[in-house]
């Protein structure tokens, strides 16, 4: 049985061929992503690997599945911890006046 | 979970997902993992790649039939050449559109492209409709585009990998013969340069 991100010859509806401006953070999720790799923190296959085993794959938007397979490695990498990314993105999110 | 796609409008950092790689970004910073101007070159580097580069190796590639062998046998150097620096692509791999074969370039898995050149893909690139459609009907796929390579060409669709990236070199349309090497590559948009377009000369495009 195919995985999730394997879908080359299934069907599927029209193209949408509209562009959004790409946006800050996903500039950022580039970047990081890219400059880990740079450093040798992770490789590609890695990071698709962790791309591919999301259990909401399909919910995602695309660098909403870069950042959640980044999250995922530093955690497994020892790099970070969970709990720490959570209470960072938790103040910042009470920065920004979110809930 | 989330309701934000790529192809809606999204207000600047609505994604959930925004705060959580900005928290990312402090503690490796923190943490002296990476820093700041790193991550800042990453983000030039990236911006400063566009479609323009790409056009800028096929017009040369129009213009100079031993660039064009090099660009075909080893992109990278072929990019070096043009003080295009493609080092950080995984294997770049140029596929020549000829009076028999088109070309159209997809990463069925994924997003592969050839980043490096040709900077972030395009959000229908990275649609699962295009991913899943294109080696299938990659015909149907073009004529959304409002493009059909002749009948009778036969239709090369190369799935991109993590190793190896490729991108198109489309035919010299007709009746550009006096035309410059800077007026040939405004004619190559980045869509020829993915195979769902072709160049067309001036005169007639439609």
């Amino acid at each position: 049985m195919s995985s999730v991100h394997d879908i080359g010859g299934s069907s599927g509806g029209p193209i949408d061929r509209s562009q959004h401006d790409v946006e800050d953070w996903e500039r950022l999720a580039d970047a990081i992503n890219s400059a880990l790799g740079g450093k040798g923190l992770q490789t590609t296959d890695q990071h698709r690997r962790a791309i591919e085993s999301l259990p909401n794959y399909r919910d995602l938007g695309y660098y909403e599945r870069w950042t959640a397979a980044t999250e995922k490695l530093l955690i497994e990498n020892g790099i970070l911890t969970q709990a720490e990314i959570d209470e960072k993105a938790g103040e910042i999110e009470r920065r920004w006046g979110g809930s | 979970m989330s309701e934000v796609h790529p192809h809606e409008e999204v207000r600047p950092e609505r994604s959930p997902y925004a705060a959580r790689i900005r928290a990312m970004e402090a503690l490796l910073v923190e943490k002296s993992v990476l820093t700041e101007a790193e991550i800042q070159d990453r983000i030039e580097y990236m911006d400063s790649r566009t479609p323009a580069n790409g056009a800028k190796l096929v017009a040369r590639a129009w213009t100079d039939p031993d660039f064009k062998e090099r660009l075909l046998s080893d992109a990278k150097s072929a990019a070096r050449e043009l003080g295009l620096d493609a080092t950080h692509e995984a294997e770049l791999i140029v596929v020549e559109n000829t009076p028999v074969v088109h070309n159209l370039i997809v990463c069925t898995l994924c997003s592969c492209y050839p980043r490096a050149v040709l900077g972030r893909p395009p959000d229908w690139y990275k649609s699962f409709e295009y991913r899943s459609r294109a080696v299938r009907e990659p015909r149907a796929v073009m004529r959304e585009f409002g493009f059909e390579p002749e009948e009778g060409i036969e239709v090369a669709v190369h799935d991109s990998t993590a190793d190896a990236r490729y991108m198109v070199l489309p035919m010299r349309p007709e009746g550009t013969k006096n035309m410059d090497e800077e007026e040939l590559a405004a004619l190559v948009t980045r869509d020829a340069l993915i195979g769902v377009s072709a160049p067309q000369a001036p005169s007639r495009a439609s």
